[in-house]
């Protein structure tokens, strides 16, 4: 089992110390600005009106119960849909269409989408352009505490959302990071794991006794792909090292980093999501996420069927190794125009048969307790011999199995050694 | 005559802000969409960074701008094995070999269409820029497709007996890379070539031939001489897009070992390492200023020669 991060923690050494106090005075006056703002208000849910309180990195031994703020309501209770239309900001393709359609049809208001490819870019134009949108499909785990301090984000009202509190797994209703669902309910839950084709791959990774170490097999160099993420991407030799995925310990990511870079030489790893061009024959193993591989089924070349692709996620395996268990969520920014419509959006995408339709679609799993997994093989959204893509209940609460399965918050200092990592492994291709 | 009116022959009827207003247009346009973008990069590279987000705080004060990001990339720059070393030489290589094929290639289909195609020209002319009208990034999806390992350029190099094995054209292989840049970037070359060459004037060939040079002696010494501004030309309008180029690399080979400036400029984008890019962004610029102050050096010369002859 990974230790806590704190427990395992080395003495700082000189120069690590001065670039920690350098960030650190760097940090502290944006830091500042946001407990002092949190300050301001009597958090409602920090209790105490310390604002150092307000601001901490959640974990589950340590959930977090996001601050209320007065500049910042919810909106109130009983109120008519607006006129539209319903701005969202979110992944490409990550709500049916034709789900939007009938959402349509319903409130009348047209819904417009706006892309984007990484939460980066969504977390800016939120930070310039909040009040533009109604709803922001998805903000990251990693970023629920902070915007919702910076009051980016709105509290929701539950009156609005039956259905989350009557079809939602009952393990993602409060979650650490953001403990009551306050301001985030989450959309799709994923496992990241690896995907292999079973007739070129010989070993059987699930045996394994470290599954991934066939990232790193040169026997398939050339045909291995590695998600591009700064999180993700590390998140291979951590495991592989048997390290916490959220650690922010320079020693232990220095080593993860030279185990990336000399897997940069021996395996020529892509940086990717694979599509079919990738599919097509260039292609033996991804570490991947779950959601995936549903899309499979639509890029499989010519020759190629499913049943040649295996999944494992080696929480799931016997001797159970680490792995990432995620959740996408939906927040609505502070001032948005639409925020009823943004609600019962979200409420219909709760409604089982909605959530279902959506999910053959866009492929992510809706942590919805109003279909089951039987039924989701029966009507061919995933495939029965990748039926250990699918998640239950029994696998929350997220972060608090035995093993690290999530991908906690980090200080910014860390986030940002993380991703010159990334960009140092990838070369930003 | 009212008051400013200038007192040349063509300004007689106009006052004297006439003439040069009609360049108030692209003044406008380069201030807009130059100068100001330009200045706001500078205030990222020189700025802040949030420490919450991560996103950058442009600092338009130039007296409070802060050169860390900038001195930390000039470093990595330094730094043997660093990945914007690596970088930074990739895009030399490919660029310098890639615009060496686009002149190889540009020059004789150039040269062609100038002298040798008569009445056909246009169509020639046509024909080969044809490319040009199906957009950049399809070609190159294309070519995603041809290069694959079982694509039709495996099949056909299998069929004449070169290759016993598929080759792995888009696992990360540079010269995949070089050739997608030459390949996207040819036509640029090829239309400044031909303006040039079609514009030598065929009586100072004949005055060669008819000083007793051969075809040969006649290219060298008369024709290439004169097309040399096209040459130079053709150059910095193949190089200055190759250079901040990053979709060809992503999509034929998106690796590190092929990993050039413009992949980390717009990684940098979605990323905290923002102020980095905003100050490769610059540094590029400053790489690709004595170029361009060559080529502006040398047209001038070329335009003072004319003038003076």
């Amino acid at each position: 089992m990974s230790e806590h991060p704190i427990e395992r923690r080395k003495p700082l050494s000189r120069r690590d110390f001065l670039r920690r106090a350098g960030m650190t005075g760097i940090a502290l006056p944006s830091m500042a600005a946001i407990l002092a703002a949190c300050g301001s208000d009597n958090g409602g849910g920090g209790g105490s009106a310390s604002p150092s309180a307000a601001f901490q990195l959640a974990r589950p031994d340590n959930p977090v119960t996001l601050p209320l703020f007065d500049s910042n309501p919810p909106i109130a209770d009983g109120l008519s849909p607006e006129a539209g239309p319903l701005r969202i900001i979110g992944y490409p393709d990550y709500i049916w269409n034709r789900v939007l359609k009938k959402f349509t049809n319903e409130f009348g208001a047209e819904v417009e989408y706006t892309q984007y490819a990484t939460p980066e870019e969504m977390l800016r134009e939120i930070q310039t352009h909040g009040s533009d949108f109604d709803l922001w499909v998805t903000t990251t785990v990693e970023n629920v505490g902070k915007v919702a301090t910076a009051q980016l984000i709105q509290p929701l009202n539950r009156t609005y959302l039956p259905n989350f509190d009557a079809n939602a797994w009952d393990g993602v209703k409060s979650q650490y990071f953001d403990v009551g669902s306050v301001y985030s309910i989450p959309y799709t839950i994923y496992e990241t794991g690896i995907a292999y084709r079973n007739d070129i791959v010989t070993e059987d990774v699930a045996a394994m006794d470290n599954p991934y170490d066939i990232l790193f097999d040169t026997k398939y160099a050339g045909q291995t792909h590695l998600l591009n993420g700064a999180r993700d991407t590390l998140s291979v030799p951590l495991f592989r090292m048997g390290e916490s995925v959220s650690t922010d310990d320079p020693a232990v990511l220095e080593q993860a980093k030279q185990m990336l870079l000399d897997g940069v030489s021996s395996m020529n790893w892509k940086f990717d999501h694979v599509d079919y061009n990738e599919l097509n024959n260039q292609f033996a193993i991804h570490h991947t996420w779950s959601g995936q591989l549903t899309y499979y089924i639509y890029y499989l070349p010519e020759g190629v069927t499913i049943d040649q692709f295996t999944w494992v996620w080696p929480p799931q395996e016997v001797g159970g190794k680490a792995g990432v268990l995620a959740t996408d969520v939906f927040a609505i920014p502070k001032g948005a125009q639409n925020p009823v419509l943004a609600h019962a959006l979200i409420n219909m995408l709760y409604d089982g048969d909605t959530a279902l339709e959506n999910y053959s679609y866009e492929g992510f799993q809706p942590p919805n307790k109003a279909y089951s997994i039987d039924k989701v093989i029966a009507d061919g959204i995933v495939p029965e011999n990748l039926r250990n893509t699918l998640l239950t209940e029994d696998h929350l609460p997220l972060g608090s199995r035995p093993l690290e399965v999530q991908e906690w918050e980090l200080e910014p200092a860390t986030t940002q050694l993380y991703q010159q990592i990334y960009t140092e492994v990838t070369g930003g291709v | 005559m009212p008051e400013g009116a200038g007192s040349g022959t063509r300004g007689a009827w106009f006052p004297r802000w006439f003439w040069p207003s009609f360049a108030t247009p692209a003044t406008l346009w380069l201030v807009v969409f130059f100068v100001v973008p330009f200045y706001v990069i500078l205030a990222i590279a020189f700025g802040q960074l949030d420490q919450i987000f991560l996103t950058p705080i442009p600092v338009y004060n130039p007296l409070h701008w802060n050169a860390n990001a900038f001195v930390d990339v000039v470093q990595q720059f330094t730094t043997s094995g660093s990945v914007y070393q690596s970088a930074l030489w990739h895009t030399l290589v490919f660029v310098g070999i890639a615009t060496a094929i686009c002149l190889l290639i540009g020059y004789p289909v150039a040269y062609f269409i100038a002298r040798h195609a008569g009445r056909h020209k246009t169509l020639f002319l046509v024909l080969f820029i044809a490319p040009f009208w199906i957009s950049y990034m399809m070609r190159m999806l294309a070519w995603m497709n041809l290069l694959q390992p079982n694509g039709y350029v495996n099949r056909g190099l299998e069929a004449l007996g070169l290759i016993d094995q598929p080759i792995q054209w888009l696992n990360g292989k540079p010269i995949t890379v070089i050739l997608g840049l030459a390949y996207g970037y040819v036509p640029y070359m090829i239309l400044p070539l031909y303006g040039t060459l079609d514009r030598i004037n065929t009586a100072t060939l004949e005055a060669s031939r008819d000083l007793g040079a051969g075809q040969i002696h006649t290219f060298f010494r008369v024709t290439l001489p004169l097309s040399r501004q096209g040459i130079l030309a053709g150059i910095v309008i193949v190089t200055l897009p190759m250079f901040g180029d990053y979709y060809t690399t992503n999509l034929l080979a998106s690796t590190r070992n092929t990993a050039m400036v413009g992949t980390l400029i717009v990684s940098s984008m979605g990323s905290s390492l923002v102020q980095q890019g905003a100050s490769l962004v610059l540094l590029l610029l400053l790489v690709l200023l004595l170029p361009m102050l060559y080529y502006l050096r040398e047209t001038s010369r070329a335009s003072e020669l004319v003038s003076g002859a």
